[in-house]
């Protein structure tokens, strides 16, 4: 059964290998496409990204460790009819071990010269999938949530006593990826 | 001791560590058989800072000689051939020449597989005034990552910096054309008093080439400082 994650709450997952997986549904109207992107901020014990393949997203799409790795880009919505569209598959028996913190984050890339927010996107979610079984362990609805926001932190895997668990955090913004990333990454982005 | 300063700060901050949010269009990767490195730059117009140029320079104003300048790095990051030095009949002394730094005085690799179109000393014509052309499908395995520099050429001793020359850009462009990236050199603060750049890198991930773009600037003028890091 799936669990529609309230803010904040913490959820013990049990599980070593997920898919994190964003799905939403292409414009069909006129304008642009809608681009949604999920990607994976890997943060060490300082609150920082240690080195710069540790970000994981549609330009960098494995991990250093291996321990993540993001199946590409989708830039209109169109990889699957009412699945997932981007994902990102998580093995943290491989997570390296300055890694403390895994954080996932929702962006539409060029919102604002787009004119665009969740709002506006048909049936976009995020969610956790066992990749065992392939079972929905949680699930984001964003365009009810996040209607105005043009980003989202959706929740963050952390190292807790040599257990991971994640803790929903489903914060909406006004921002873009550049954002989330500046708040972990000492170094030069360029967007 | 302020300059000196800045530049361990702006080395510390950037180097390494630049991540490209920016998408290729329509999710399409770039052909990187072989990749174009262009630098472009306007002629210093006439008269732009003629008084103290005057007073100074006794009218003779030094032209904006950009260069464009790659190295060719091993697996563990070294400049491994520094090639050979000779005197020219002018009494010159040319270093580097025909080893795996590619700049005006050895402008074409021994493979034959990264060169330098020329050498353009005062930025006249359009688009890229001076290109380095590598063929990256073709280049030997030993060579895992080429790194490009641009400097402009005596800029200490003339005074000059990115901040005051015009239009000045580097880029990287692909197989087909198509531009990977530019950084625009002028009218960014971030490049006065500025004479050189780390711009790029292309790397071997995986069977592949990778670009990544560095756009690291330094105060020095003098690549030969930059390569003592390789």
């Amino acid at each position: 059964m799936a669990i529609n994650l309230q803010k904040g709450q913490k959820i013990d997952l049990g599980l070593s290998k997920m898919t994190v997986g964003l799905g939403w549904n292409p414009n069909e109207g006129t304008g642009y496409d809608f681009d949604l992107d999920v990607s994976a901020i890997m943060i060490d014990e300082n609150r920082f990204v240690p080195q710069d393949e540790f970000f994981v997203f549609y330009n960098n799409v494995d991990s250093p460790d291996t321990a993540v790795h993001h199946t590409g880009d989708d830039p209109s919505g169109g990889n699957s009819d009412g699945g997932d569209d981007e994902s990102i598959n998580v093995d943290l028996t491989k997570v390296d071990p300055k890694i403390q913190e895994i954080l996932f984050v929702v962006t539409i890339h060029e919102a604002q010269p787009r004119r665009q927010n969740f709002g506006q996107v048909r049936d976009s979610y995020i969610r956790i999938i066992d990749e065992l079984t392939g079972s929905e362990v949680c699930k984001y609805e964003l365009g009810e949530d996040f209607s105005i926001e043009t980003a989202v932190e959706f929740g963050r895997l952390y190292r807790r006593a040599g257990a991971w668990k994640f803790e929903a955090s489903g914060v909406g913004y006004k921002e873009d990826l550049a954002f989330f990333l500046s708040k972990y990454f000492k170094g030069q982005i360029i967007k | 001791m302020r300059l000196l300063n800045y530049t361990t700060m702006a080395i510390n901050l950037v180097k390494g560590q630049t991540i490209d949010l920016r998408k290729n269009d329509k999710g399409e990767s770039f052909d990187l058989s072989s990749v174009t490195i262009g630098l472009g730059w306007d002629v210093k117009q006439s008269g732009g800072g003629g008084f103290l140029g005057k007073l100074f320079g006794g009218g003779e104003e030094a032209e904006y000689d950009l260069d464009a300048i790659a190295f060719l790095l091993d697996k563990n990051g070294r400049v491994v051939d520094r090639g050979r030095s000779f005197q020219k009949p002018n009494g010159n002394t040319v270093s580097l020449y025909e080893g795996d730094v590619i700049y005006f005085n050895s402008m074409r690799h021994p493979s034959g597989n990264i060169w330098l179109t020329g050498d353009n000393r005062t930025g006249a014509g359009d688009g890229d005034d001076e290109q380095i052309i590598v063929k990256l499908d073709s280049l030997d395995p030993k060579f895992d990552r080429i790194l490009f520099i641009v400097a402009i050429y005596q800029g200490r001793k003339n005074n000059q910096h990115f901040g005051m020359v015009d239009n000045a850009f580097i880029r990287a462009v692909d197989n087909h054309g198509k531009e990977i990236a530019k950084f625009s050199l002028s009218g960014d603060s971030t490049y006065n008093g500025m004479c050189s750049m780390t711009f790029a890198e292309v790397y071997r991930k995986d069977g592949t080439w990778k670009f990544r773009a560095i756009g690291e600037p330094h105060t020095t003028d003098n690549f030969l400082e930059i390569l003592k890091q390789y």
